[in-house]
């Protein structure tokens, strides 16, 4: 028993050394965000708001914030609507070259943001568009279909098809029973879609860097203010990102999951 | 119930983004950073009732790079290297501009560079900001003499502490410089020369950078020497960081021009035009010469009066002949050339 | 089964599945295959020629710092993944063994909650802890430690520590699952069998969760080799990977046939790296 004692502590300090590293970098970052020189490095002078002050009084970035706030949710609309639909023909009936189309739908997955960016943005300029948050959003888009249709997929089932048989058989059209049976039933994997959906486009950085123009999304605007001068205001937005998204996150746990699964 | 959300929410998003997109004119530069200060730009945007959307780049390939992936008509700000304004002319980019509206005879005369801005007695550009590459350093922690001579910046007295900017043009005229041979003159003959000693620069580097970066890096005590520094990474820090130094070398240092000019197929030829004039303006230059991303001399000497002393003394107005004098011209290689230079500067940063 | 009648089922499933598929294959299947068709081009000065060739290719075998850019990208990459398994791998079993039921899930919550910073910031953050002045330097010298501050940032270990940090989070998530849907029964009948504790995690549990090491080591390999914005903001220039040779032909000089070879022969890596990690997988299963 004693060595088995002695395990868990040891597995105790391991596991606080690695949050300890986990953490760092974060709690620097929150630190020196009320710093009140003009460096964010040791020694700490604050505490100091100036910088949040700024960040709220600086256009751009705010028009960035509100740029991927709607890149995000509009882009994991359509990833979520198309992965859905595919994730419930497939799971339904078996089609001639379904083997096929999974793996196309599936593909995108497998190749680095970069090089779908670029190809992006080559055919674009190909083709005569501009680039625009347009073609980041059909970008984000293109990154999260498959996301959200693995995810919706690996939850269908007898369980699902056979209440959809149930009301078809009652008689509801097609469209009814997609959207009072199968929308109600898959909730919980559209809904976790979703958000990992508007989470990764949220900070999605390469494909925006490429494919926008004058209205950005936020990481690309927070790599301009990287780029423009060293100033504890990009902490400030970095800890505003943070601590929005950490509240998301613990609020979703609160009212989603909490819902369903607790006893 | 989400699905209907999120369709409503598309909905109102898009109209309202369409309908930001129509509310006023919009003119759209493609400039440097320092242009995209809220204090520079808005004056004129409430002036003129326009919105000014600004697409900023970091060196002459990247910026005509962004021109060739772009439709006729989707510029009509240019703010380009003065010595690049030749390439731009060549390519049917720059529109005439009114010279008697300009105010050139207020410009330092080493910026006026007709043999840049103006072809057959056509002006196609006028100068605006300007200042140098030469060695930033911290004067607490290095020798001042040493820093007066160009060696320095391959030699391993200062090892470790050395930051170098990342941008190949004026790094490639410093080395030039420091192995005599005139910014304008170099020629494919010379690389391997110059490749040598950017080797050995590296070798002596901590770090190659960016604007901000090497910023940090010579603000926080990261580096002592920044190679490709000046004004424009330390006058802004000034007040805070006195110790922080620069210097135009005896060999002499590289000097930077912006120039600015009209989109040949803009279709607001006019309020392009009232754009450059505003930078051009006494008032526009002090926001110009004093803007967030990096300070720099203005190009028109009017700006004077609108900068405060301590302004002026950061930005060392009163060294300006001596400056002028003794520096040269960024490179401008012709296109097979700047890729040869590219190609070296890769090697450079893998190496 | 396949290849029977079409019904209107089919051809109702089949209308649901189109939408998908069309959307990927006109903004991810054409614009890839034009990605491939441009490698086979080439800039001549300003101008895109468009005769194909393999130029671009043999540019890229024939400049020894873009080749060297590949190998340092694949060195990095394994480095990360080998180092972010070894420390998730202890820290996902002392949740899912040693942590009480009711409180893992807060455990693992905490384990990523620097995952929802964002990214590009993620990076920067890093400088700050690792530069001269930064809070690691500070800290050992005022422990009377170190009388120099160490050189860490600008290097390597900057760029490796930046992705480690990531990926002990990813890699501890998909570990994580992986030991959770393992029935205790394993590690009983071994016990039962004789086996001491070390023996039963070696013999039983270890090979179980393979597929979870090897889901986290994919995606972080493939993810690493991938990135840009990490060694750009830590690595301080002093070496490049392919992502940043990439970056650099297309945003200095606007070179859309070098950078599609380079973005081929990156994704070639990952699928080789794809093909080893799959095959190997099968073999341990048989």
């Amino acid at each position: 028993m004693t060595s088995r004692r002695l395990g868990n502590w040891l597995g105790l300090a391991y596991a606080l050394t690695v949050f300890a590293f986990i953490f760092l970098p974060v709690a620097v970052l929150v630190l020196y965000s009320f710093q009140g020189g003009r460096l964010p490095v040791p020694p700490f002078d604050g505490p100091s708001l100036k910088w949040y002050g700024q960040i709220f009084a600086d256009r751009k970035l705010m028009s960035a914030l509100a740029n991927s706030l709607g890149v995000a949710a509009i882009s994991s609309a359509v990833a979520c609507v198309l992965g859905f639909l595919a994730a419930l023909g497939l799971a339904r009936q078996r089609i001639p070259g379904a083997a096929l189309m999974r793996s196309v739908i599936i593909a995108p997955l497998t190749v680095s943001y970069l090089i779908i960016g670029l190809g992006l943005l080559a055919s674009l300029n190909a083709s005569g568009f501009r680039p625009s948050l347009l073609s980041v959003g059909i970008g984000h888009a293109v990154i999260n279909t498959p996301l959200c249709f693995a995810i919706i997929y690996s939850q269908t089932g007898a369980h699902q098809i056979n209440f959809e048989r149930a009301a078809r058989d009652l008689g509801a059209t097609e469209l009814r029973v997609l959207w009072h049976v199968s929308a109600p039933v898959l909730a919980p994997a559209i809904l976790a879609s979703y958000f990992l959906s508007v989470t990764f486009s949220w900070d999605e950085f390469i494909i925006a860097f490429l494919l926008s123009r004058f209205e950005v999304t936020l990481p690309v605007e927070i790599w301009s203010l990287l780029r423009s001068g060293l100033n504890p205001k990009t902490n400030a937005i970095g800890s505003i990102v943070f601590l929005s998204s950490v509240l998301l996150v613990f609020a979703l746990e609160l009212l989603v999951f909490r819902k369903r699964g607790n006893p | 119930m989400e699905l209907r959300k999120a369709g409503i929410f598309f909905a109102a998003v898009s109209m309202t983004a369409t309908a930001a997109a129509e509310a006023t004119e919009s003119l759209n530069a493609l400039v440097w950073c320092d242009h995209t200060d809220p204090a520079l730009i808005e004056p004129f945007e409430r002036e003129h009732d326009v919105r000014v959307n600004l697409k900023e780049y970091e060196g002459t390939g990247t910026a005509l790079a962004i021109v060739d992936q772009s439709r006729p008509g989707d510029w009509d700000v240019f703010v380009i290297d003065g010595v690049d304004v030749p390439r731009a002319v060549d390519a049917g980019l720059l529109a005439p501009l009114p010279a008697d509206e300009l105010p050139t005879e207020n410009l330092f005369p080493e910026l006026v560079m007709p043999e840049n801005h103006t072809r057959d007695g056509v002006t196609y550009a006028i100068s605006e900001k300007f200042g140098y590459n030469t060695i930033s350093y911290n004067r607490d922690n290095v020798d001042p003499a040493d820093m007066t001579d160009m060696s320095v910046i391959w030699g391993d007295k200062y090892s470790g502490r050395i930051a170098v900017y990342d941008y190949y043009l004026p790094i490639i005229g410093m080395v030039a410089l420091g192995l005599g041979i005139n910014t304008a003159e170099i020629s494919a003959s010379d690389l391997p020369a110059i490749r040598d000693k950017l080797f050995e620069m590296k070798d002596n580097s901590k770090q190659v950078g960016e604007v901000v970066s090497s910023q940090t890096a010579i603000a926080t005590g990261e580096v002592d020497v920044l190679v490709g520094g000046g004004e424009w990474v330390t006058a802004g820090l000034t007040t805070e960081l006195p110790e922080l130094d620069w210097v135009v070398p005896e060999q002499g240092g590289v000097r930077w021009s912006q120039s600015i000019g009209v989109f040949a197929e803009s279709e607001k030829k006019e309020l392009a035009l009232e754009f450059v004039k505003y930078i051009l303006s006494p008032e526009g230059q002090a926001r110009l010469a004093t803007s967030s991303c990096y300070w720099a001399m203005p190009a028109n000497m009017a700006a004077a009066e609108h900068l405060s002393d301590a302004q002026r003394a950061a930005l060392r107005w009163n060294s300006q002949p001596d400056y002028l004098a003794r520096s040269q011209l960024y490179p401008a290689p012709d296109i097979e050339l700047d890729a040869m230079m590219q190609d070296v500067w890769t090697e450079f940063l893998q190496r | 089964m396949s290849g029977g009648a079409w019904t209107r089922e089919r051809i109702l499933a089949l209308g649901f599945v189109l939408p998908a598929l069309a959307w990927t294959l006109v903004f991810f299947v054409a614009p890839f295959g034009f990605m491939v068709a441009m490698s086979l081009w080439r800039r001549a000065g300003a101008e895109l020629v468009r005769d194909w060739s393999l130029v671009n290719y043999l540019g890229f075998l024939a400049r020894p710092h873009f080749v060297e850019g590949l190998l340092n990208s694949i060195e990095i990459a394994a480095i990360v993944t080998a180092a972010s398994v070894a420390l998730a791998y202890p820290l996902a079993w002392f949740i899912a063994a040693r942590v009480p039921a009711g409180w893992q899930r807060i455990a693992l919550a905490l384990a990523i909650v620097p995952f929802w910073t964002s990214y590009v910031v993620r990076s920067y953050a890093w400088t700050l802890v690792l530069s001269n002045k930064g809070v690691v330097n500070e800290w050992l010298t005022s422990a009377g430690l170190i009388s120099e501050p160490l050189q860490l940032s600008s290097t390597r270990f900057a760029t490796v520590t930046g992705f480690v940090h990531f990926f002990v989070m990813l890699s501890t998530l998909t570990i994580f699952a992986n030991l959770k849907q393992l029935s205790p029964n394993y590690a009983r009948a071994a016990a039962d069998l004789g086996a001491g504790g070390f023996q039963t995690f070696r013999l039983v549990v270890l090979p179980l969760t393979l597929p979870g090491i090897m889901v986290g080591g994919f995606l972080s390999f493939a993810l690493c080799l991938g990135d840009y914005i990490t060694p750009q903001i830590l690595g301080g220039n002093n070496e490049l990977v392919l992502p940043q040779i990439i970056m650099l032909q297309l945003g200095r000089r606007a070179d859309f046939p070098m950078a599609s070879a380079l973005s081929i022969i990156l994704m070639l890596t990952v699928t080789l790296a794809y093909l080893a990690c799959a095959r190997w997988l099968k073999l341990e299963r048989a």
